[in-house]
């Protein structure tokens, strides 16, 4: 099938095709990543078009959703679940599934909140800088820990992922109730705060306009270092080039897109309330008209971010990645070129376990307290963002970008519902359907290019 | 009608005989719980306990480990074993119908628990579940807002409760809604009554409404704290009103701290401690029409009318902060965690 694509570059063929394939082919970009973004696309212009109707906003057409505001906080929103969908692909892609992401998440909350509140607080004093640093690390361990026992069940015992985690779905929540005996433990650290994007006391959880700008153009200039550097690498191998042009529009479009991000990110200012609390405790007056003071990025979307760059790259240029995706496409196969299949389950799974308990600290810094229903029903939502983006739950196919999109898309979706005040039944089945209508246009994509 | 008259009547003539020839010795009053494992009914143990053996008579209880069969034969065990009351908290109302009736064929008097079970010669004690919602809505009048935006954050669509809450929170709401005083911004329910999930709706209220709300009714304390964690990143928490129900610890310390108005706490000792009285008496022969307080309810999904006792909750506000601390319910310390010095008498 690859010998056969190749050789069509070379007939008059190419002539023939359309320009969008043209041009797809030129960019090599991945048109079902262009499918995803339209489909956001349309569903954010949609949604602030309806919102205008209901009640008008400052959005591009009118409404409320395509605000700088509501994007920010949809960025906040989808974080906890990106950057557990980000483990998740490669679960998947190993042709495992975990049940259990939600109840590890509810059961790392409450130990952290547990430890914050009860027992390093009162020992080193509230709100020590130490306590953050101290309980992060423990959870993150604990996390690793659940994964990884989760792992070896799976991988040395025998016993299916399936079961495996579905016992742990309802062990960990069991585990979070009798930890906090279904208590709500409050308040977190207010330095841990941070991590959830909220603001602790007049400290932002988000790291303003200027440090936004740099990292936007620092960004920038890594996708054009990438860009060049990849040119150079495929002319040292004698691979096929991309035609300038193409170079040129990926390089473009890259920018534009982070650096329309970092203003969307910049134009969301301080509400007035905090503004009016900054300036009463740091002694600067307000002028009468207000004060803009923009929010910038916001912690947990820059962790989910740099998660994700580091799965990617973990994914597709380490040899543990490369051995995930070998195993999944084929595990006999992988086994017996002797990779160590087992060992590789257990690490997943201790992955999973770990990025469950950083989301675990950016929703419970975000509410500002652990509860024991904390991420409940999450395991649902983390596999469906992992199939909306494209990964293939018979294994071996799906990519880090495509899940968190997805994520993406379906926090959109529940968001811009709210917004409008959809009925929550209303909510679900609309979720729902969207579920298995996304596998459903993948399914005949995937046959159309076979 | 007529026949519930006479059997009440001869529960009465029975209930007569049977304390003339036991009239010396300690009565039995004996408890079958659904499931002992949640920590609550510990404390509801704790409270009947005290009454009833303060008053000379005798407690036993059963644990029926959340199994309807289990809980039948409980009860017919303890009918059995001599009890003069048995209280009930009824792990399927329906399926223990037939025990009920065969302990009002033994003469046994039933008090159904916190559960509505509908057999009418049974006495039913709970908290005024719809009267949690007036109360919320009453306490938002009198101490919040009496007009303007309000947003309400109601519990999961599938829990009865929900709906039972809102019908009395509108109930006491509509006069100002219908002089056109409150209107309703927002309101949407939020799946298994998660925190997390109303921060996220009220969030999105707020967007919508560009923060324009005065006042918000939510449903429990749980998601009150989510409500205030969404309105702190808008510089709104304080001074925005918010409601809930259950007097968790945290939500009490926000009540101190000034971001939540009231949390309506349903204390299941002085539930415990009504209940038991109510089986002292009805021990000692008084008819349960009789006792202080009794009303007819007739609320429940087949519409039987019972005897009923309805125990109102208790709104907490700053102002009653001392009532939780001195009920031993939660530490001052607890309450008043990062509470300025002199803003709440009860801290200090």
């Amino acid at each position: 099938m690859s010998m056969a694509a190749t050789d069509n570059t070379q007939t008059p063929a190419m002539a023939q095709e359309g320009a969008v394939t043209r041009f797809l082919r030129a960019t090599e970009i991945d048109s079902r990543m262009l499918g995803m973004i339209g489909a956001l696309l349309v569903i954010w212009i949609g949604f602030d078009a309806a919102s205008a109707f209901v009640r008008g906003g400052e959005g591009l057409l009118g409404g409320s959703f395509l605000t700088p505001r509501n994007l920010w906080i949809l960025l906040v929103q989808t974080s906890s679940i990106a950057v557990m969908t980000t483990g998740m692909v490669l679960i998947i892609v190993m042709r495992h599934i975990d049940l259990s992401v939600g109840s590890i998440l509810g059961f790392t909350a409450v130990c952290i909140g547990t430890m914050q509140v009860y027992w390093l607080g009162p020992l080193v004093g509230v709100g020590h800088p130490a306590i953050w640093i101290i309980t992060l690390a423990l959870g993150l361990a604990l996390g690793a820990a659940i994964g990884a026992f989760h792992g070896s069940l799976i991988a040395y015992f025998g016993i299916p992922s399936f079961i495996v985690t579905l016992g742990g779905l309802i062990v960990w929540r069991g585990a979070a109730w009798s930890v906090i005996r279904g208590e709500t433990v409050a308040p977190m650290d207010k330095n841990f705060k941070l991590i959830g994007g909220g603001i602790s006391g007049i400290t932002p959880g988000s790291i303003g306009a200027i440090a936004s700008w740099i990292l936007g153009l620092v960004i920038c200039a890594a996708i054009v270092a990438m860009i060049y550097n990849g040119r150079k690498q495929r002319k040292r191998f004698n691979f096929a080039l991309r035609p300038m042009w193409a170079e040129y529009v990926l390089a473009v479009a890259g920018c534009i897109v982070v650096l329309g991000v970092t203003w969307v990110v910049n134009a969301y200012y301080w509400p007035k309330g905090v503004v009016d609390r900054w300036a009463q405790q740091t002694g600067v007056t307000v002028p009468p008209e207000g004060m803009n003071i923009a929010f910038g990025y916001s912690i947990p979307v820059l962790i989910a971010l740099g998660i994700g760059i580091a799965m990617t790259f973990l994914a597709n240029r380490t040899r543990f990645g490369r051995y995930i995706y070998a195993i999944g496409g084929n595990p006999e196969a992988a086994e017996l070129a002797g990779i160590n299949t087992r060992k590789i389950t257990v690490l997943v799974f201790a992955l999973m376990g770990m990025l469950a308990a950083v989301s675990a600290s950016i929703s419970s810094a975000r509410l500002d307290s652990a509860t024991n229903a904390l991420g409940q029903f999450d395991e649902l939502y983390v596999i469906a963002a992992a199939v909306i983006g494209g990964t293939s739950l018979a294994g071996g196919l799906g990519t880090i970008y495509g899940a968190m999109l997805g994520a993406l898309v379906m926090q959109s979706l529940q968001s811009g519902m709210t917004l409008l005040n959809f009925e929550s039944a209303t909510k679900d089945m609309v979720v729902g359907c969207v579920l298995v209508f996304a596998v459903w246009i993948d399914q005949v994509y995937r046959r159309r290019v076979k | 009608m007529y026949r519930k008259i006479m059997t009440m009547a001869a529960g009465a003539l029975v209930l007569g005989l049977s304390t003339l020839s036991a009239e010396a010795a300690g009565k039995n009053i004996c408890v079958s719980w659904k499931t002992f494992q949640e920590e609550r009914w510990k404390t509801d143990e704790a409270a009947i306990k005290a009454v009833v053996e303060g008053a000379g008579n005798k407690f036993f209880s059963a644990d029926a480990q959340g199994s309807a069969a289990k809980q039948q034969a409980d009860i017919e065990g303890l009918i059995t074993q001599g009890c003069n009351v048995i209280l009930v908290v009824a792990f399927d109302s329906d399926a223990i119908l037939p025990a009920f009736q065969a302990a009002a064929d033994a003469g046994v008097k039933m008090i159904s628990y916190d559960v509505l079970v509908e057999h009418p010669d049974a006495l039913y004690v709970t908290f005024d579940n719809v009267g949690v919602g007036r109360l919320m809505a009453k306490t938002m009048l009198e101490k919040g807002k009496q007009e303007g935006d309000f947003a309400f954050i109601k519990g999961d669509k599938g829990d009865p409760n929900a709906t039972f809450l809102f019908q009395g929170i509108m109930e006491v709401l509509k006069p100002n809604m219908d002089a056109g005083k409150i209107k309703n911004v927002c309101e949407t329910f939020t799946d298994g009554w998660k925190p997390d999930a109303a921060q996220k709706n009220m969030e999105q209220c707020l967007t919508s409404v560009n923060n324009k709300v005065d006042a918000v009714i939510s449903e429990n304390d749980g998601m009150a704290g989510g409500v205030v964690a969404a309105l702190e990143a808008q510089g709104l928490a304080g001074s925005v009103p918010v409601t809930g129900q259950d007097g968790d610890k945290a939500a009490l310390n926000r009540v101190a701290l000034g971001t939540q108005l009231v949390s309506v706490w349903k204390d299941s000792r002085v539930l415990g401690k009504a209940a038991a009285e109510f089986a002292n008496m009805i021990a000692d022969g008084k008819a349960a029409a009789e006792l202080p307080g009794v009303g007819k309810f007739s609320g429940g999904a087949k519409g039987v009318e019972v005897n009923a006792v309805l125990i109102p909750p208790n709104p907490v506000t700053k102002d009653k902060l001392n009532e939780v601390i001195e009920a031993g319910w939660v530490s001052k310390d607890e309450v008043c965690a990062g509470v300025a010095a002199g803003s709440v008498p009860a801290c200090n």
